[in-house]
């Protein structure tokens, strides 16, 4: 039956060529058109199960929080100038309009004018024309972001940050407010930093309580500046003042980094992470603000990182990089098919019809599945390097009996019978193999068995529908050149590697020999694959080089927070409240943000009420004082000496707690205790007082700007009415709730680096779960991928290997022939795995795919010599191997081309499997050269003694 | 008669010659809380930045491990600074050289994690803690890191302060030196949140001590090692050192 269908398929092509070539163009038109249709996803959770939870949660996320994909803006260099850039650039980020749409729509405008025009001159109504004008326009000028986060809500801050105290906070704090006056408010500041670590359940040495005490250095940094600068006598302006009581009550506004290097810009945008055009134009319109600033910041370093910025840059980069990867496959497969042929023009003909095959392969694609994702998005580069093998197995044998004198008809029935059904069983167990990742859970796994087993078939077709035609046009052609040229028939020649199957002959003739060695290096290879480890990082497999990347780490040193976070959503302000209680209570957990951060709950501002009445009350009845008491100015320099010491003694407690920050902090107020030299902010305004015979006039000075504002502020801080949702503004709500309200985020940082050390990753992901099933985020979703995704590897191992087992039962008839074709397979993964660990490779979540695959692409270097062994009666090792062999060393040589370019590419990921499937094809390639002869000389042996 | 009498009291003999939980804990209570000691030592710990560091320090004991006292020698930036641990390190006292003052820093500090490191002040000044605020039974028998040991679980007595809700504690049954004691969380029982791990056991002056000590905390994956220079027990020690005006000497 299937030889039939084949010889009828020579013979309509060697009689019809040019009918089956038009087929082929409709074909390609139709199949071109679903190509442009198809679209890519970059997102890890698409890789998972689509009705997994976390995938189901991060979706919903991405559509209702714009906050939770915002485009980060990590701006470096000095302190004072990357307040300023972000001053300036903030603004010029919410008005970025989408320029590409503003073209766009122009030119539809322009072209709808011109339409107008050519009616209005017929006198034809205009008006619907015109209305089209009048709603393009309407489109024009969309804003691409929302807002600009750096800087806290300061007024939100300034009327109710006392509420959001603890209430354990507010007892130890409360001394601090009850003055304004100078020498009482550094006393009060002592008493408060002498109390500090007295009675408290909680250690100061977590995240929260170092960036605590990091935030009241900073004010009191300050404060001690704006003194210093009193004493200096300088003009002291309003800012200053207002700057000044800002940071001694609520720290530094702007989002800085602990060496106040760094600061970061969060744009939020009006759109969600789902649009790619709009996720492109925005990080190019930011890219443009970034360039356009550069100019007059040359000191300040700014690059782009977050969801937006790496969306962007790995979708753009991995299409140029797989563009070029395939580009380096094509070019290494065609010198070689050109070198082994020694012919040029059949192996131009192969590659345009791999070409035409993988368009089909991606018009497939669209229709079944409709986009591409992080792991198929590579598909075309692994269909160059399976596809082509078809191609050259056709032309091997139409040329091999072209050169042995039969006509093209003869030559096409020979090539369709002899190799066709090789090609065909070959193909389909290959396809037939990746299908069955369709068994697989991860969406990941079952998209690329479906990209990859209908690409793989698309690619088959265009090779028997088009290649043939070709071959048969090609030689017409050569025929009447030959002819008008007079040119001598083309000589035979053999361009088989006999070589190869005299190697091959001696492998068979020495099984034993073969068998043994053969055993011993699988099971060396054994013991080298047990070895093996996995590889957790998720950043191994992530593009290099990208700014958006490595922006990560400079965020994670800088601000010690990781962006790899879990979110989780809440239906209530107090759901969230009790979750984020719920993740502050592990270790694993650095920071918690949520609403509850603006919004304690009700039982919580009535216990922390009735101390801000009392702080208020303080401080309404304190009176600033015009005058310094009798022995002020000694006071004065005591209480700035006492702080000195405090500071010193608190830096000295960090430095034996190992909280790094807080002993860095001190450091730039009280100096370096091991440099003598270092800058010693309290003991320089010490030595300046001592010039003055008396601090009144300074003191005058402080209470005439500072004291009123501070005691204003703190009054007004003290703010007992209860906060309620209505009363936060919008953009605190906006961070932390949908637009309906109905919804609230919770972000969890990580303690640590997750990627690495698995455990970290698991122990945090574990103790999210704990508190919710709702999780979802980076770390979730990549530890489910690598459950997910090595289950679903050994599940789909094992169908492929019953599947295949029964297909080649089928094509030979024989189990024993069927076993005979699997254990080169067999040995080759076994090879393989050991091969990888030689070369220094680790299994990943993206190169575990690869054993799967390499069981349905190296099964057909078996299923071909098995083939070619059984047409030659069981006999002639010579033959079968210099001819087919050499077909399947050509064969594996441009799969590992194809393989081994994704090696180069900017995904280190794609670079993994490239890397493991090219070690695997070679393994696959040389277990079957070295094993089947062996095996065949053993089964010779037998048959030769029964007979 | 006789013989039917001795018969009946065979299992009442076999009872009485096991050892009991309460037996085993109070002979581990005994070894680790020697009546005074001195002891040189280092401790390692990771900073938050995720920097190593190491210090040295010398450490007295008094009255079964009620009071501590610590005084850093390196690095040269600490050297002199003190802790006093009174109340089994509930009340800790420092003594700054820099600034020459001796200041309270804590009152039920205790649960507090001890200098950035994974014990916590309960930890390393724990006195007759196992015996006074765990109730301890033999769970198990079994060979461990080479030894037959004891497995005895301490499960928290309900009034007890302390920060641990059980502990088991593997005890070597030759000396009953505890190799290893997991420490179970405050609220959740079946959650590990670390495990100490003694090693290189040594005697010195009659008592077999822990020279090396592994606390890993399983939350944070983190781990310190403290290993013991040198140690002597039961040294004369004045009283005054462990005073507020001895801090200051």
């Amino acid at each position: 039956m299937r030889e039939v269908l084949l010889i009828r398929l020579a013979r309509l092509h060697a009689e019809h060529p040019w009918k089956m070539f038009l087929i082929v163009i409709i074909l390609t038109v139709l199949l071109a058109f679903a190509a442009s249709q198809l679209s890519v996803t970059m997102r890890w959770s698409d890789l998972l199960p689509s009705d997994d939870p976390r995938t189901i949660q991060f979706n919903k996320i991405i559509q209702e929080f714009k906050t939770s994909t915002s485009l980060t803006i990590v701006v470096q260099g000095e302190e004072k100038r990357i307040k300023k850039f972000a001053d300036e650039l903030a603004p010029n980020i919410v008005n970025a309009v989408n320029a590409r749409k503003n073209a766009e729509i122009e030119t539809d405008v322009t072209k709808l004018q011109e339409k107008i025009k050519k009616r209005r001159s017929r006198g034809k109504d205009t008006s619907d024309l015109e209305r089209q004008i009048r709603e393009l326009q309407g489109g024009k000028d969309r804003k691409l972001f929302q807002r600009v986060d750096y800087k806290l809500n300061m007024d939100f801050l300034r009327n109710h940050a006392m509420m959001l105290i603890k209430k354990q906070d507010l007892e130890n704090l409360k001394d601090i407010f009850y003055s304004p006056n100078l020498t009482e408010l550094l006393t009060n500041y002592n008493n408060a930093f002498e109390k500090e670590y007295i009675g408290r359940q909680e250690s100061i040495s977590s995240r929260e309580k170092e960036d605590g005490a990091v935030k009241t250095l900073d004010g009191i940094e300050n404060f001690i500046a704006f003194l210093q600068k009193i004493a200096d006598r300088q003009q002291v302006s309003e800012k200053d003042v207002e700057q000044t009581v800002d940071f001694l009550l609520f720290g530094d506004p702007y989002f800085l980094s602990y060496d106040q290097q760094g600061l970061v810009l969060n744009a939020i945008p009006n759109f969600s992470l789902t649009d790619i055009d709009l996720v492109v134009a925005a990080v190019e319109a930011v890219e443009v603000l970034l360039t356009d600033m550069a100019d007059d910041f040359p000191d300040v370093q700014a690059g782009m990182t977050g969801f937006l910025a790496i969306s962007r840059d790995e979708m753009i980069y991995s299409e140029q990089s797989l563009g070029t990867t395939s580009l380096i496959a094509v070019i290494a497969i065609l010198i070689l098919l050109i070198i082994s042929f020694r012919m040029w023009f059949a192996p131009l003909l192969a590659i345009f019809t791999l070409m035409i095959g993988v368009l089909w392969a991606v018009g497939v694609t669209a229709l079944i599945v409709g986009q591409l994702n992080i792991m198929t998005q590579m598909m075309m580069v692994i269909l160059f390097g399976l596809g082509i093998d078809f191609a050259i197995h056709l032309i091997a044998s139409f040329s091999e009996r072209r050169a042995a004198g039969g006509s093209i008809a003869d030559a096409m029935q020979y090539t369709f019978t002899k190799s066709g059904k090789g090609v065909l069983t070959g193909a389909l167990t290959t396809a037939v193999a990746f299908l069955t990742l369709l068994v697989s859970h991860s969406r990941g796994m079952k998209e690329m068995g479906l990209v990859t087993g209908f690409g793989l078939l698309s690619i088959l077709l265009a090779t028997f529908l088009l290649l043939p035609p070709l071959l048969v046009f090609k030689e017409r052609m050569w025929a009447w050149l030959r002819t008008k040229l007079k040119a001598s028939p083309q000589k035979s020649r053999d361009i088989s590697f006999r070589s190869l199957g005299a190697l091959s002959n001696w492998l068979c003739n020495h099984y034993g020999f073969t068998l043994f060695a053969a055993l011993l290096v699988t099971c060396a290879m054994a013991w080298l694959s047990s070895k093996m480890t996995f590889d957790y990082n998720y950043l191994n497999i992530e593009p290099k080089g990208l700014t958006s990347i490595t922006l990560q780490d400079t965020v994670l040193n800088k601000f010690d927070l990781s962006m790899d976070y879990a979110l989780i959503t809440a239906e209530t302000p107090e759901e969230s409240r009790r979750l984020a209680q719920g993740c502050k209570d592990f270790s694993s957990v650095a920071m918690v943000d949520d609403i509850s951060n603006y919004l304690p709950s009700p039982a919580q501002q009535q216990e922390r009420r009735p101390l801000i009445v009392e702080i208020k009350n303080e401080m309404q009845n304190a009176s600033i004082q015009s005058r310094l008491p009798r022995g002020g100015f000694e006071q004065f320099r005591n209480e700035l000496q006492r702080l000195q010491f405090n500071i010193m003694e608190m830096q000295d407690m960090a430095f034996i707690g190992g909280q790094d920050k807080v002993d860095n902090k001190c450091q730039t107020i009280v100096g370096d205790p091991e440099d003598v030299n270092s800058m010693n902010k309290i003991a320089d305004l010490l030595r300046t007082l001592e010039e003055y015979e008396t601090v009144a006039d300074i003191f005058d000075k402080f209470q005439r700007d500072f004291a009123p504002r501070f005691k204003a502020s703190v009054v007004r801080m003290c703010h007992a009415e209860p906060i309620t949702l209505s009363d936060l503004p919008e953009d605190i709500l906006d961070q932390f709730s949908n637009n309906k309200r109905d919804q609230f985020l919770i972000t969890i940082f990580p303690a640590g680096n997750i990627w690495q050390d698995a455990r970290f990753l698991n122990q945090f992901t574990d103790d999210i779960e704990r508190v919710t099933d709702r999780a979802t985020g980076m770390p979730p979703v990549f530890r489910a991928l690598i459950q997910v995704i090595g289950r679903d590897g050994r599940t789909a191992m094992l169908f492929t290997i019953v599947i295949v087992f029964i297909l080649l039962w089928i094509d030979f008839g024989k189990p024993g022939y069927a076993l005979l074709a699997m254990t080169p397979l067999a040995i080759g993964v076994i090879w393989m795995v050991g091969l990888m660990y030689l070369t220094r490779q680790q299994f990943t979540v993206m190169n575990v795919m690869g054993l799967p695959m390499i069981l349905g692409i190296g099964i057909d270097d078996g299923v071909h010599i098995m083939h070619r062994w059984i047409s030659e009666d069981r006999k002639n090792i010579l033959t079968v191997f210099s001819s087919t062999g050499k077909a399947i060393l050509l064969t594996s040589l441009t799969t590992m081309l194809a393989f081994g370019s994704l090696i180069f590419s900017i995904w280190r990921g794609f670079g993994h499997l490239g890397a493991a499937l090219f070690v695997g094809v070679a393994a696959c390639f040389l277990a079957t050269l070295v094993v089947l002869p062996g095996a065949i000389g053993l089964l010779n042996r037998n048959t030769n003694k029964s007979n | 008669m006789k013989y039917f009498i001795l018969i009946l009291m065979l299992p009442l003999l076999a009872f009485s010659q096991e050892k009991t939980g309460a037996q085993i804990i109070n002979k581990v209570n005994d070894l680790m809380n020697q009546e005074s000691s001195e002891v040189t030592m280092t401790m390692t710990i990771i900073t938050s930045s995720g920097q190593e560091r190491t210090f040295e320090y010398l450490s007295y004991s008094v009255n079964f491990g009620e009071k501590n006292l610590i005084i850093y020698q390196a690095p040269s930036r600490v050297k002199g600074q003190k802790m006093l641990m009174l109340n089994q390190a509930d009340d800790i006292w420092a003594y700054f050289p820099r600034t020459q003052r001796v200041r309270k820093l804590a009152t039920h500090a205790k649960k507090q994690k001890f200098e950035g490191s994974d014990f916590s002040n309960e930890d390393l000044g724990s006195g007759d803690s196992f015996t006074t605020d765990y109730n301890a039974q033999l769970i198990d028998e079994e060979n461990k890191a080479g030894y037959d040991c004891y497995v005895v679980e301490l499960t928290r007595n309900p009034r007890a302060d302390i920060s641990y809700s059980r502990l088991i504690v593997w005890v070597r049954k030759s000396d009953y030196v505890p190799l290893i004691i997991d420490y179970y969380d405050d609220k959740n029982p079946d959650r590990l949140l670390k495990t100490l791990s003694q090693s290189n056991i040594q005697i010195i002056d009659g008592v077999p001590t822990a020279m090396r000590m592994i606390m890993h905390n399983h939350s944070d994956n983190t781990s310190t090692t403290v290993e013991i220079k040198k140690v002597k027990y039961n040294v004369p020690l004045d009283d005054e050192l462990f005073t507020e005006r001895g801090l200051k000497k």
